[in-house]
This record gives structure tokens, sequence and C-alpha cells, in this order.
């Protein structure tokens, strides 16, 4: 599937028998996921490399893919060019990632055996990747497969196409054997071709169905004149020589023609061999379109090869004792009618090429006389259908660069998946599967927090070249270490997940990144982009959202505000509470009564700095600010500047004479029961203070851990009061759920005076959130908590008063309900507060 | 030198004839202003003006090489934004003389009002009286003598520049403070003295920042943001993102700030879909011809009107909080899909000027790269108000994105963390506003419209005022707007949501009658045609996207704009970085997004049974949650009730 095509707008569902999240929220396959042929769930096995979690990474690796050590090494990696980075400072080494990690556990990880469990079994023609992981797919569901190769060894292209130097024999051991262990049904019958060997109706007769992977194991010829010559051989038989042992003597000039993955190994072996000295590599268009991969090309380049760009051969001539490459240069003329430019012959640019040796890399080809005879092949392959597998004959698939062509292997490996599928859903006898589509799946993996992520560039693991004994095939780069692994790790954009943005989910953004590459003409593509977008959103709210301090916002000062405060680049917090008692700023604590003394002392000396009172039933230190908390069993406190009875247990009399002079009398209420009663001691006995406790009891450690606080207190009291008209008589203090500067802003503009906080303090102050309760038990030390503390609130201080110079006030009391709205019913019918827009709350009768 | 009568002719009529002399190289002699505001401005030839009386507001504003003598008083704003030039005023001077100057040397003999020299960048302000309170308020650069006393809190929150004060200092401003006067710098200013032969004996004290705030000692520390799902809905009240604020705050000592828009979900135009069944979306082939879409803007009071081939615009962002290349290619794109594109703050480029068809100039309280060359050869004008992600602040650009190519064009020092003030110096009420627009107006020969742009709060109010104020349009920006850097509390708390102000915004027109003939660009959070669509259907007469465009020109929304390395380039002054971004290739990417939105915009009003997008209306819309239900007043129509399942059916 190309990146942007109709396909991203409108996946195809996927067959149910898949694991697929595409259909879940908050997760689109990235650009490098949808890339890859088999599907490969990247952005979470890089993440997991960052996290260093690497048996995660590798189960996110290896999930769909049965040959991830040969794929770390020389998977033509599809993924890589997809990568957003690319764009920017170049893409996320995806492959090199993998092969860290495989080189780490690809050796030693014993995967959990798949038995055979149905009575049906296939044969397999061919080991090459598409069999063998067809064989994966059909033996993990239970069918017995027999696999026929024709070599002596498993692995097809993957090991008599690549040398050595790039893929060393042990990493596909690694993979076959873990195969095996995984699919203990599989056998694989070597020196078994089919034809010579086995007769196609054996393998009829023997199994339920047949798939042929027969590879594209011979060249192509170039057809020109002279190429018989047998000094000119063909870059698949050279390197299956090569790979089979071989180290031919080679002359000093070799050419090699073509720009694909093969010439590019056959120019780098020959590199390698006894006596060549000068490899040139002659391509027919320019070096914009050579389909190697860039890698590969960097690493021939690098390794010395010439490249003559542009270049196309015309006729080979023997010369001497040489040959004589006849070529003329090319210009690129219009796209071919698969999109690449054509080379057009310059006339009079002919010339000749000397060398001793030519090695035409010019395509593959698959051939098979069996097959021929019985009328299944095309001039190059088997006669396919893309859309089922299927061949003439109804029990016979086919699959693989033999079906359709040269590729490359993950492609490969995609065709053995398909084939797999539909092969299955023949056995099961439903001829009219769900068409196939590569499963996407994600780990939701977290994203790295790695700071540098934006600045690293490119991690290269070391490059080795040819190295000191060329003729050994020493392997030609290093893996990554663990230090490189997670730099390259912490590049990844992460596509595929959300970021903080509400508006612009990771759904959203590639709805905008596809209109982006839809062309304006392309009147399906934007069909299918409207209906997507026409697609209904989960509700914010749901029905079970309570009311929430989130879901009242304030209204900034505009063009109506102009005339307040027209200064207002500061904003002053400090004001009186009760009779007189001073306070520097709103921001009052509690919850540290039963805390381990280091973090009592540590908070204690943090509030001295930044002069906020202490709530609690005992004082934090001898000398700080305390506000103390009345139970039965404990009588006022000459130390406390405020008294606070429970409005639960109130004596019969409080005594409003007060007990010591300049102390503040108050009630502290956490039923909401509780309410009327505690506003109407508070205004019959002319008390200062009512501290409104929505957290439910304020005395229990932390009780704000559980939920939401409850609102209704502060709605009650304050109705209450506006309804005797005595709102200036108490000053209310509010206790629950305060988070954050903006969440004291707004219980201040309902009216107010003072915030306390507890558990945002206690989070400062090292605590962890386990159970409903915080727990100390971080390494900071006391130091460390009483700065913490200071700049928790000082920064609260300095988010409420921004809320405050945003409504147009410099004084942070000043806030008042008309500056707050709701966004939701439920928190404006709790609070009172209208909801924006039409201010319509009618409609909540429809909740 | 010839002369012209205030008696006889209006203002506007003499400043055309002023700026024809000026070009002719004739000096000019103004008889009978009478405190008439507005004289002269818009002026750019070398001549020289003598008013033979006093002026009112803003005399001599967005001037450049003039030289004006004023026998008597004059009022606020004298000299706004002069590039170059002198000014000299016989009497006293009232508030905010010297305002945002770029350079210039304005003298006044009497004593002057308060926030003299306020958001000054370059150039000489002298009084030779007293000054009043806060003068050098929020100075830039540049330098202002007070040889008199020096008011209240001079200097406050003054970033750069200098404050010489002869008489007494009366108290500094926050963040000022006294420092000792060069003997350069002494000689400088008793030349400048000697000049204009201002006799003065006496010694001068220095001011200068103090260096206090805007400078915090532990930085925040950058995160990766938490995904929003993860806090909003339903999950827990003390979730991941409330405790992450908890450490970093309790680190920085202060709030958090990042880019991007609102990370929770809020009610949004998504929560509303169309009355009538879509089903002829299907059967549309060559939708583009079938709809008239071409909108004009802006040609309310007889300016030229903005063009644009479809009701969509591009919303203003800074080069600043975007890097060149970003804004290159956003201009590129508008020009090829024929909207307009906007400045944002800062100033505008030539390379963004020649990008864009039609291009906005915004203009902001701290005047940053504001001047009369560029708003002359602009499209359309703009006064900032607000903006929906951080309504009620002044704008924010950390140092590190303050390079030199950046502070030219903005006129200000390089590398200084920048804040620009919350409003602006000139605009204390609705009564200012209507002063400042005709100013404006003169200076560009009526020939541009003037906008507002608002953050979406008191919409009702505002929108009454602004259009009291005779703005030819209105920009009218929800909560969900993004920005560059802004503290993530105003950015998720401060204002109200897209869907909310556009309905607010109606039916405060409905109220007053202006429905028919107030234009309203709705913006903030709108992502594609869809979007757009709901919102014309609402009432607004455009649509402006902004984060949208960036993201089709390659942002990942990591809501790291405020770090200054965006990894795509774009949010970013770094060249390193900027180099990520390729301006032609992103150009045509942004230009697709803008015709899949013209696609989308055709085939709904098309499918919705029109032919022009100015029928689409109320009516074509249902709300599917209470909350749309509540703030539209749309009919509450619930996916799975049975007229929805109809329409989703399509």
């Amino acid at each position: 599937m190309a990146v942007y095509d109709i396909n991203r707008i409108l996946m195809p569902d996927a067959p149910s028998e898949y694991v697929d999240d595409t259909g879940q929220g908050h997760y689109v396959p990235a650009p490098c996921q949808v890339a890859c042929p088999v599907g490969t769930d990247a952005p979470s096995y890089i993440a997991y490399i960052w996290e260093q979690k690497f048996e995660q990474a590798f189960e996110a690796i290896t999930a769909t893919n049965p040959f991830s050590s040969i794929c770390g090494r020389v998977c033509d990696a599809p993924c890589e060019p997809a990568c957003r980075r690319t764009d920017s400072d170049g893409p996320v080494q995806i492959r090199n990632l993998k092969r860290y990690v495989m080189d780490k556990l690809g050796a030693t990880w014993t995967p959990d055996a798949c038995p055979v469990t149905r009575k049906q079994s296939v044969g397999i023609v061919g080991a090459g990747p598409a069999g063998l992981v067809a064989a994966h797919d059909l033996s993990t569901a239970g069918f017995k497969v027999d696999v026929y190769e024709m070599s002596d060894r498993p692995g097809g292209m993957m090991v008599w196409g690549i040398p050595a130097f790039r893929l060393p024999p042990g990493i596909i051991d690694e993979d076959i054997d873990r195969l095996h262990q995984k699919c203990p049904g599989l056998d694989i019958h070597l020196n078994t071709a089919l034809g010579r060997d086995i007769k196609l109706n054996e393998l009829k007769e023997r199994h339920d169905a047949v798939l042929l992977c027969i590879g594209a194991w011979w060249g192509k010829a170039m057809g020109v004149p002279g190429e018989q010559d047998e000094r000119v051989v063909d870059g698949v038989g050279f390197l299956r020589r090569v790979n089979a042992g071989e180290r031919p003597q080679l002359p000093h000039t070799v050419v090699v023609v073509g720009g694909g993955d093969v010439a590019m190994d056959a120019c780098r072996v020959a590199k390698r061999l006894p006596d060549c000295e000068h490899v040139i590599v002659v391509y027919r268009r320019g070096p914009k379109e050579i389909p190697a991969r860039a890698i590969e090309l960097k690493g021939a380049v690098d390794e010395g090869i010439e490249f003559l760009y542009n270049t196309q051969q015309v006729a080979v001539e023997a010369n001497g004792k040489g040959l004589s490459l006849k070529c003329v240069r090319t210009d690129l003329g219009e796209p071919d009618e698969d999109g690449r430019r054509r080379p057009v012959p310059i006339a009079g640019s002919e010339h000749s090429i000397g060398c001793g040796m030519v090695i035409a890399a010019v395509g593959q080809q698959g051939e098979n006389d069996e097959l021929d005879h019985l009328g299944m092949m095309l001039k190059d392959r088997v006669k396919t259908e893309w859309e089922t597998m299927r061949t003439k004959d109804p029990k016979v698939f086919a699959a693989g660069d033999g079906a359709f062509g040269g590729s490359t292997i993950v492609m490969a490996m995609h065709h053995g998946q398909r084939a797999a599928y539909y092969i299955k859903h023949y056995l099961e006898g439903n001829d009219h599967p769900l068409p196939y589509r590569t499963p996407y799946r994600t780990r939701r993996v977290p994203v790295a927090q790695d700071l540098q992520w934006e600045l690293l560039p490119e991690q290269h693991p070391k490059f080795f070249g040819l190295g000191d004994n060329p003729i050994q095939f020493p392997e030609i780069e290093e893996t990554y270490s663990r230090e490189t692994a997670l730099k390259e790790a912490a590049r990844c954009y992460r596509c595929d997940a959300e970021t903080g943005s509400a508006d612009y989910s990771v759904q959203q953004r590639e709805h905008i990144f596809s209109m982006a590459r839809t062309n304006p003409l392309d009147a399906a593509k934007n069909h299918a982009m409207l209906s997507c977008l026409l697609e209904v959103r989960e509700n914010p709210v749901p029905d079970n959202k309570p009311a929430s301090l989130d879901d009242i916002v304030f209204l900034p000062a505009n063009l109506s505000r102009l005339v307040i405060d027209p200064y207002r680049e500061a904003c002053k917090v400090d004001t009186e509470v009760g009779r007189g008692l001073p306070i520097s700023h709103p921001l009052l604590v509690t919850g540290f009564d039963s805390t381990p003394v280091e973090v009592r002392q540590a908070v204690a000396e943090g509030l001295k700095v930044v002069d906020s009172p202490y709530v609690g039933q005992q004082p934090l230190s001898d000398d700080g600010r305390w506000w103390q908390l009345l139970t039965r069993a404990t009588p006022p406190s000459h130390k406390a500047e405020v008294v606070l009875y429970s409005a639960h247990d109130l004596p019969a009399s409080i005594n409003a004479a007060r007990p010591y002079s300049g102390q503040l009398v108050g009630i502290y209420v956490s039923d909401p029961m509780d309410v009327p009663k505690a506003v109407q001691n508070g205004l019959d006995q002319a008390l200062d203070v009512l501290l409104l406790d929505g957290s439910g009891s304020i005395t229990t450690p932390w009780a704000e851990l559980k939920g939401a606080p409850d609102f209704s207190l502060l709605r009650d009291a304050i109705a209450l009061l506006r309804k005797l008209d005595r709102e200036e008589e108490i000053d209310l203090v509010w206790f629950g759920g305060i988070r954050s500067g903006t969440d004291a802003a707004k219980i201040l503009g309902l009216g107010t005076v003072a915030v306390v906080q507890g558990t945002a303090i206690g989070i400062a102050a090292g605590g962890e959130i386990q159970n409903e309760s915080l727990v100390f038990n971080s390494d900071l030390n006391e130091d460390d908590r009483s700065t913490a503390v200071i700049n928790l609130i000082k920064a609260n201080i300095g988010e409420a008063s921004m809320m405050a110079r945003c409504t147009g006030k410099t004084v942070l009391y000043n806030i008042e309900p008309e500056d707050l709205r709701a966004i939701t019913l439920v928190t404006s019918k709790l609070t009172g507060i209208p909801i924006v827009g039409t201010g319509n709350s009618s409609v909540t009768e429809l909740i | 030198m010839v002369t012209i009568d205030l008696a006889q002719i209006p203002v506007r009529d003499a400043n055309e004839q002023i700026r024809n002399y000026g070009e002719a190289g004739e000096d000019v002699e103004v008889i009978n202003p009478d405190a008439r505001h507005h004289i002269g401005v818009g002026l750019t030839s070398p001549i020289s003006v003598h008013v033979k009386g006093s002026a009112g507001y803003f005399c001599a504003g967005l001037t450049d090489q003039a030289t004006f003598y004023i026998d008597n008083n004059v009022g606020w704003g004298l000299g706004d934004n002069i590039y170059s030039g002198t000014v000299v005023v016989g009497g006293n001077a009232g508030a905010i003389p010297a305002i945002g100057i770029r350079g210039a040397e304005i003298i006044i003999k009497g004593n002057m009002g308060s926030r003299a020299g306020q958001v000054m960048k370059a150039g000489t302000l002298l009084c030779a009286g007293n000054a009043n309170f806060m003068a050098g308020y929020m100075l830039y650069g540049g330098r202002i003598i007070i040889l008199g006393d020096s008011g209240e809190r001079v200097g406050e929150d003054m970033t750069g520049g200098e404050i010489f004060v002869g008489g007494k200092v009366q108290d500094l401003g926050s963040d000022a403070k006294l420092t000792d006067m060069t003997e350069a710098e002494h000689d400088s200013v008793r030349e400048f003295l000697d000049r204009y032969e201002i006799p003065f004996k006496g010694n001068f004290q220095k001011i200068v920042n103090a260096g206090q705030k805007l400078r915090y000692g532990s930085p925040e520390r950058q995160m990766r943001s938490i995904p929003f799902f993860t806090f909003s809905g339903a999950s827990p009240y003390w979730n991941p993102k409330v405790q992450e604020d908890i450490h970093i705050k309790s680190q920085s000592g202060r709030y958090r700030i990042r880019g991007y828009g609102t990370a929770r979900a809020l009610p949004h135009l998504s929560d509303l879909a169309f009355a009538k069944d879509l089903s002829r979306i299907n059967d549309s082939a060559d939708v583009i011809s079938k709809v008239h879409m071409y909108t004009e803007i802006g040609g309310l009071n007889g300016a030229n009107p903005l063009k644009l081939s479809m009701p969509v615009m591009v919303s203003p962002m800074s080069y600043g909080a975007l890097s060149r290349s970003t804004k290159h290619a956003i201009g590129l794109a508008s020009a090829m899909s024929d909207i307009a594109e906007n400045t944002g703050e800062g100033g505008m480029s030539d390379a963004q000027r020649s990008a864009a068809k039609q291009l906005i100039f915004q203009c902001l309280g701290g005047r940053l790269g504001w001047n009369i060359h560029d708003m002359k050869r602009a499209d359309g004008l703009e006064i900032y108000i607000s903006q929906g992600a951080k309504p009620g602040l002044g704008g924010q650009l950390m140092a590190k994105k303050v390079t030199k190519e950046l502070a030219d064009i903005r006129g200000i020092p390089a590398g200084i963390d920048l804040r620009s003030p919350s409003r602006h110096p000139d605009i204390l009420g609705a009564d200012d506003l209507v002063i400042k627009v005709e100013e404006f107006r003169e200076a560009t020969g009526y020939r541009l419209p003037v906008s507002v742009k608002l953050g979406a709060g008191r919409v009702r109010d505002d929108i009454k005022i602004a259009v009291k104020d005779g703005f030819d349009f209105i920009e009218l920006d929800g909560m969900q707007g993004s920005t560059g850097a802004g503290s993530s509390e105003v950015i998720d708390f401060v204002g109200i949501p897209t869907l909310a102000a556009i309905i607010e915004a109606e039916e405060a027109l409905a109220e007053i009658g202006r429905r028919q003939d107030t234009q309203i660009v709705l913006m903030g959070g709108m992502r594609d045609g869809v979007d757009a669509i709901k919102g014309l259907c609402l009432g607004a007469d455009a649509i402006g996207f902004g984060t949208s465009v960036i993201i089709a020109g390659g942002c990942i929304a990591c809501m790291q704009c405020h770090v200054g390395q965006c990894v795509t380039g774009i949010a970013t002054q770094d060249p390193n970085h900027e180099k990520r971004y390729k301006p032609e290739i992103e150009a045509q990417n942004i230009h697709r997004f803008f015709e899949s939105v013209r696609w989308q915009i055709a085939a709904i009003t098309h499918a919705l049974g029109y032919d022009d997008v100015r029928q689409l209306n109320r009516g074509d819309l249902v709300a599917l949650t209470p909350e749309a239900a509540a703030i539209t007043g749309l009919p509450y129509r619930p996916v799975g009730s049975e007229s929805q399942s109809e329409v989703l059916a399509s």
C-alpha cells in the first residue's frame, strides 16, 4: 500500500482472525508501518528500545516477521523512506534498530511451539522468504506443512542472493532455527526440485493445497549482441556461485550492468574477489532514479566502486584478451508505464568500456519446465491472480518473485502471508474471504522522553567496508551500541500516537496530511476523505463525567474590559481574613499531620518562606503560622492564629469572645448536610471563617485522592449567605481538589477568600500516589522538599494571578463569578455558573 | 511653502494634500489646526510641516523622514510609530508621546503625559519639563531624556534602552534600576541638547532594566506532552498530567509554558451534524463548478475588500513563532489557492509579501515590526486585541527565537526574552479605538480594510463594541486557537470554545440589528472543510485556518513550539533546524490542503441543495451532544436517534 493512497483514508477492514488496532481510537498506523509490507509495528519497538524493554521490542519485531534477524541486516526497509523525519534531518534508522534487538536476543530466544491441530496439510515449493513465511503462517494456524526446496539449504534468495559480508550465515540459521522451534509440524525437504524430484501431481495428492514459491532464480539477458560470451555472466548466478563458497579469480576490471540490489551485491562481491581491482557499475538512468537502496549504494561507493550513470549498454565485443562493452549516453525522456522516466540514447555518444568480465544484473525470472509444460507459466513467472493468489489449478496457489516478478525479501514475505491467508480460507471451504489486508497493531508504548530528540542526528553504526581480509567477506558494519541505539530510538516522531493536542488528534492530523497529499482532481479520494470527516467523534463529555473545575473557563478581558485596570501586567495577591488577619496570598496548606517527620520539617520550612499558614490538628513547627482543626478531644491552642471547630461536632456554644486575643474562630464543614447549620452558627456567633471541605474529610490524610471534590458545599453555602444577604459577614475558605493556581483562581472567583491545598503540596514534597494515599519513599532530601513546596506555591500564585490578569483584574480577589463560564451542563448545574454560548441550560432536561 | 487651512477642509483631505506636497518636495504650513486629530499621519517624504497651533491625537503618527513643528500643545500618541524624522512641540504633550517609535527625534518643550515612550524601539524622546507616571513603560530601545522630574514608576518593565533624568527620580518602576552614566552618553546627551538649543546645566541620573523579571533560574524541564485522552474525559481527578504539572512547577517555580492549542477536548463544531440527508454528496462529480464560493471581505466602509476565491483565509501566525521558510511556504500556498495570508505579530518580510497575493498586516500592542511602509504595501490591516489561545495576555517569544534578523524586523534588540504587552498603549477604551482605526485609515488613504482580532471571551459585549468602533470586519478566535508559546493553563482554561463564540457573536449582532452587514471571520481549531462549513452555517462569513495549515506543511503537533528547536523546521529560528523545511514542497502540500477544503465546502453545500455558500444557515445543523445543544440552541439529535441515524446512514 502506498502510504498516502486512498486506503490510508478509508482503510479496508482487516480479516477478523488478525489482531488489528486500526479501528481503535487514538491510533493511526504510522507511515513507516504502512510502508512495511508485513505491517511491522515499528513505532512500538522503537519506543520499547528507548525504554530498554528489549524483550517487548523483540516481540513487536517478530510478531509478523519470522525473518527478523535477516531483515535487521538486509531488509530493503521501505519504512525508512516513508519516515516523516526523512524530510527533516534523515529517517529514523529503523532497520539498524531492529538489528540491534535481534543481535541481542535473536539467537537465544525460544518461542512457544505451535502444534499441528488440523488434519489438512499444505505442500510448499521453495524455501525462500515467500514459501517459509507462508509455511510459518499456515503452521501457526495448525496445518501440517511440508516445504520442498531444490537446493541444499533453506532461505532462497536470502541465502543464495545475498553475500555473507551483508548477511553472515549464522544470522540466517537464527531465523530458521526459531522457525523450526515455533513450528514443530514444519518439514523442509532439501534437494527436492519440482519436476526433477517430485511432480506437481504428487504434491496435489499428498497435500490438500499446494503453494508454488519457485522464486526468480535466473538472470535475465541484457538483449544486446555479444552477450553469449562466456565472460558475460548473470548477476544472480554469479552471487549463487560465491554464496556456495567459491572465490573465483576475476579479471582486473569488471563491469556490472544494472542499478538494483543484485547489481549492488554483485559489484561489492566482485571488488572482494582475487585480482579484481576496478569495478564499474553501468546504469542507464541517473543517480536520482537508481533503485538500489541508498545505504547499499553508499557502501559500494565507499568501497571504491565506480558508477557510470546515464549509460546504456548496446553490445559486448571480444577485444583480444578482454571485452569491450559498447555503450551510449542517455537522457531522461517521458515517464513510461511504471512512472519512471525512460532513458533515451543521445546520438553520437557511443563509447566503449574495456573490461575482463561483464555481470548483467538487469532483472531475474522464474523458470520451471514442469509448470511450463502444464501451461501454468507466463514468460517469466507462474501465472497467478493477485486477488486470490491462485493459479489456474484450483488447488494450487503461488506467491513471491516466482509469481509476481523480482522484488524484495519483505515483499516476498508479504506474498507468503497473503497466500497463507487465502489457502487457509480455501481449506476451510470459504471461497470468498474478505480481501486480505495487512493488519496493523500498536502496543501503545509511551513516547520517549528524551530531551534531545529534536536535536539528535542520525546515528550510524561503525562501517568497516572491505575489511582487512576482503576475501573472507567480513561483515561490513557493526551493530549499534546501547547508547547509539537509544539515541536513534529517541529520534522517532511517533506518528502513530497522540501528542497532547486534543483538536489535532493523531486521526485528525492524518486527515490533514492526507488532504495535503490529495490531488484536487482525484474525486474518489476527495469523496473518501469527506466520508471520514463526516464521522461523528466521541462525545468529550461522557455521561458519567462528573462536574469538574476543569470545565470552568475564565472570560478574558477584551474590548469590553479595556478601562478596568489598564496597566495590568502586575497583580496584587495579599489580603485579610476575618477580623484583620493578613495573609500574603490565598494558598494555605494541609495534610501533613501524620507524615514522616523529615517531610513535616521540610514542608514547615517551605511554608515559612512563602508565608503560607498550615491547616491541621497540630502545628507543623513551633514558629510557623497555624490554623488549628479542632476535634472534640483537643482544646484550642494559643499557638494557632485561627481555630476551626468541626461542624459535625459543634459545642453548644462556641466561645465567640475568643479564647485568645487576636485569634480568629471558625467552623470547618465536611458534610454537605451540615452546611446550613455551619452557616447559621457562623453568622449567629459572628465567626470569622467558614472552611468548606469538599474532600469529605480534611482530617483524613489525603482524602482528596478519593476523587473529584464535592462543590455543592460551596454552592449551597454561597446560596444561603446570598439569601440572607450576609455574604460579607463571614469569609469562606475552600479545601478539596485544588491542583493548580488555576483551580485556586476559580474557587476564589466563586466567592472564597483563600484555598487550602493538600495533595498537590504532598506530591511536590515527594509523595507518590498509591491506593488513594500518598507514600513518601522518594530519596529527596529536606532542602529539595522545601524548595519544591516553595516553588509549587509560588508557581500556583503566579498562575492564579495570571488568570486574574486575563480577566482584566490587577487584584486576585476581584475575580467574580461573572468572570467564569461552564462548558459542561453538569458543571453548570452544580456550580450555578452559566454555560457558554446561548446560556440555554434548559437542555439540561435532555440529559 | 503652502498653507493648508483646517478651518476650510477636513483632516482627511488635508492629509491627502500633505502627502502629495510631500511627494513634490513642498513644505507645508497648517493653520487653524484647533487640536484636530491625525494631522500629518502617514507622511513619508522629507518635508517640513509647521502646525500653527495645537494638534490632537496622533499628530505626526506613522510617518517617516518628515519634520514637524507644532507651536502649542499636542494630544496623546504624539509621533506614534515614527520611523525617522523630527518632531518639535512648543508646548505640552498628552499621554504616550513617542509611542512605539522606531527612530526619530522628538522634542517636547513643556511637560509630557504618562507612559512616554511606551514600547519605543529606537530614537530619542526629550522632554524639557516634567514627565507624568510610567515614562519608559515597556521600553525596548532608544533613549528618553527628561530634564525635569521623572514621574512615578519610571522605567516600569523596560526591556532595553536608557532613561536619563535631570530632575528628581520620583520612584523607579518594576524591574528598573539606577546606574552610572558613561562619558560618551553624557557627551551624546549634551550634543543633543545643544543641537536643539535647549539650555540645561544639571546632572543626569540614568535608568536601565534591572534584569530581574523575565529571567528564570531554573528553566522548565522539556517534556513531550502527555496524550490528552489520559487526562480528559472521565479519567481520575489526580491524573498523570496533573502530577506532571505539579512536579515540573515544583522545580521551576512558575507556570508551565508550551505551544499549540488546547490539550483538553472541548465542545467543538465536531459535536454538530447536518440536519439533512447528505446522500447527494455521492453523485456530485464536479462540485466546485456548481457552487459559488467567491467571497469579498472588508468592503463595508468603502475600502478595497479582500477577494477570496472561497470563504477561507490563513489565520494570523507570526514570523517569529514560525520560521521564515514556513511563512514563505504559507504565503505561496495562499496565493496558489487565491485566499488571504496574515503576517501575525512581528512584521512583514519581503519574501512573505511577494509570496502572498493578499496579505493582512497585524498590529499588536508591542508594535513589533509595525511601520508605515509595510502598512502601505498590505492588503488589509488588523488590530489585534487578543487571541483565542491566550486572550488577555501579551505575547511571549523566548530569547532563543529572537535572532538578529528577527530583531531587526521587529525593531528590537536581538536575544532578549521578548514579552509584548497585553494591550495597546493607545487603546484603553472603545473611544480610543475609534480614533486608532481612523489613524490607520488616514495613514493608508482609506484604501485598506481594517479588522479587529478578538480572542473569544465576553463575545456578546466585545462584538457590539467592535461594530460600534467601525471595523470593516471582525476576526473571532475561539479558545481552540493555537500559539507558539503561552501558559498551558491559559491555553486550556481562558476563553470560550469557538462553537460558543460564533453563537454569542450572532446573537449580539441580531440584538443590535447588524447581522446583515457585519462580517465575521471565525477561527480557532478549524481543521477541514466540514468544520468550515459548520462555521459558515452558524453565521461566519469566512473561516481562518492556522494550525491545520502548518500540519499540512509537515508539523507533527509535538507541542514543543516554545522550545525553539522544532524538529521539522517550522517553529524555530535556528538555521540548522530551519533548513529541514522545504518551502516549495510544503507550499504545494498546503495548497492541496486548501483545495481539499474547497472541495469539501463545495460538496457539502451542493449536497445540502444550495449553489452558493451564502445560502448555508443554522437550519442545516443539529446538535449531537447535550452540551452542543445547550451552547448553540440547535435541536438535539444524538447519534442513534431516528432522524440522526438517517443522516449517518447516508
